[in-house]
């Protein structure tokens, strides 16, 4: 016997709840479970979305099989990024097989640390004393090299420039949820996506035809990725497949981790007393004289706790979805195959039954006696189970480092009213709205190099 | 204490095989943790629970006997 899944009021006769998700989608995830609680249905078009809330049905979501829940079929807005083949357009067997990366392993982030603590100094070195600069621009810039130089490699990130920065920036602009009526409409942010994707395949793809041409062997990703066989013997991936894994392998690393530094920075310039102990917390630590690369792999709990806060408040995606392949049961409720079942981040993040005063910013929150970031299934920034995030090992390691670097050469301060900084929700993908800029200037005591 | 891994999270990190490996290894086809002594003795203690503590997904657990 399986009890009827409440409805959310409102919505359009066509387009269903997908005018309110790109207004406003975290007031709308928020309304569906006030008003349904537990389990509550809304419409993206045509495709029904059942919402899961609380930290029961949220585990139910993530323990579920690939089999049963499907990953792929879920985010019709991210295949025109990736293209085909590649990640969310590949079977389970295939993803499995692209994912299976050792670059991510544990043994790999020590060299990585280091790769990320020269590009943040490659980055800075123009600065001077004092000037302003756009965090978005920053940090958008500088991910794509410590992601290209540390996951394909060294040789392949010299190749890249700031060049690359508006491409990245009108692929995430192309992930609107109006996809759930059609990926390909003609309207211009589906446009501009499809011009950068098709710049970027070119530009990796000059890259690769020149290594081919000329012979080089660099021993990267991509060497390790064009060695791989298929059954007859011939290559398995082809140059326009690869192209295709490093677009998804860099944007998932990309404009999350550039949103989540920009607004760390911002949450510590709102809250200076957090700014004065993650500080001196960097200044004890270091006093050691041992290199970033060594102390980014080690705790750094102050500054750690900001970033979990950070994470919090400010999660980079906010809603996690699966397609029903098998009928998904939870508690009195059924969801039948081909609807898709979804849980929302910035609504679990500040669940009241699990974060203590929840608006609040308070990394003391991950301490000792209180770690309530350890609810699992509660605190999600990175999702959760057979999906979570693969790189969030890495990310959190990069973020220590590069603030590292950052908060003991420079100060920094808010350059714009602070109610001004905020996060734009009108695409899938989350990312603080321009301009979002901070003025800095360096520190009297240079650290000892 | 005994070992137990939640397969349901594991994503094959190797953390914990990094933090000690006379307990833990990674099954590299599959991407997931093998583990070697699911009782492993009391002097090991110091690092399985850096094991447990390091794991990016919080797949394992000490249970205590």
């Amino acid at each position: 016997m399986s009890a009827a899944i409440p409805r959310l009021s409102g919505g359009l006769p066509l387009l269903g709840h997908l005018l309110e998700l790109r207004r406003n989608p975290i007031h709308l995830m928020q309304r569906c479970r006030d008003e349904c609680g537990e389990v509550g249905e809304l419409r993206l078009a045509r495709q029904p979305l059942v919402m899961l809330y609380g930290e029961r049905a949220q585990e139910a979501f993530f323990r579920a099989p690939d089999e049963q829940l499907d990953q792929a079929a879920a985010y019709p807005f991210m295949k025109p990024v990736f293209g085909p083949g590649v990640v969310f357009d590949a079977t389970p067997e295939q993803r499995k097989q692209a994912l299976r990366n050792r670059s991510l392993r544990d043994q790999a982030m020590r060299g990585h640390a280091e790769t990320i603590a020269r590009e943040t100094e490659r980055m800075i070195a123009g600065w001077g004393e004092s000037g302003s600069v756009d965090l978005i621009d920053f940090f958008a810039e500088l991910t794509i090299y410590t992601s290209s130089a540390a996951l394909v490699g060294p040789e392949f990130r010299e190749e890249l420039g700031p060049e690359l920065v508006p491409i990245f920036k009108d692929l995430e602009r192309g992930t609107d949820a109006i996809a759930y009526v059609d990926p390909y409409l003609p309207i211009p942010s589906f446009r501009k996506r499809d011009r950068a994707r098709a710049r970027l395949v070119a530009f990796l793809q000059g890259i690769f035809e020149r290594r081919e041409r000329e012979g080089r062997q660099c021993q990267d990703l991509f060497q390790v990725l064009r060695g791989i066989k298929g059954p007859d013997g011939a290559p398995r991936y082809g140059v326009d497949t690869i192209t295709g894994m490093f677009i998804s392998l860099m944007f998932a690393g990309h404009h999350t981790t550039s949103t989540t530094s920009s607004w760390a920075l911002l949450e510590l310039l709102r809250h200076p007393e957090w700014m004065k102990r993650v500080i001196e917390e960097l200044e004890a630590l270091y006093a050691d004289g041992r290199e970033v690369s060594y102390q980014a792999l080690r705790e750094i709990p102050q500054l750690e706790g900001c970033f979990k806060e950070t994470l919090r408040l400010h999660p980079p995606l906010i809603l996690l979805m699966r397609k029903v392949v098998q009928p998904f049961q939870y508690g009195d409720w059924t969801v039948p195959v081909g609807n898709t079942v979804g849980v929302s981040l910035a609504v679990s993040n500040r669940d009241p039954a699990v974060f203590a005063d929840p608006q609040r910013f308070d990394p003391t929150r991950y301490g000792p006696g209180r770690e309530e970031d350890q609810r699992g299934f509660a605190w999600i920034p990175f999702g959760a189970g057979r999906h979570r995030c693969v790189g969030a090992a890495f990310a959190m390691m990069q973020v220590k480092a590069i603030f590292s670097i950052l908060l003991r050469r420079y100060e920094f301060e808010l350059a714009q009213p602070p109610e001004s900084y905020r996060s734009d929700h009108s695409k899938m993908v989350v990312q603080l709205a321009q301009p979002c800029r901070v003025r800095y200037r360096r520190r009297a005591a240079e650290p000892a190099p | 204490m005994k070992i137990r891994v939640d397969l349901d999270l594991c994503q094959g990190h190797g953390a914990c095989a990094a933090e000690a490996p006379e307990v833990f290894s990674v099954d590299e086809s599959e991407s997931r943790v093998i583990v070697l002594d699911s009782s492993p003795a009391e002097a090991l203690r110091s690092r399985v629970e850096a094991a447990v503590k390091y794991c990016p997904t919080r797949a394992l657990r000490i249970v205590e006997e």
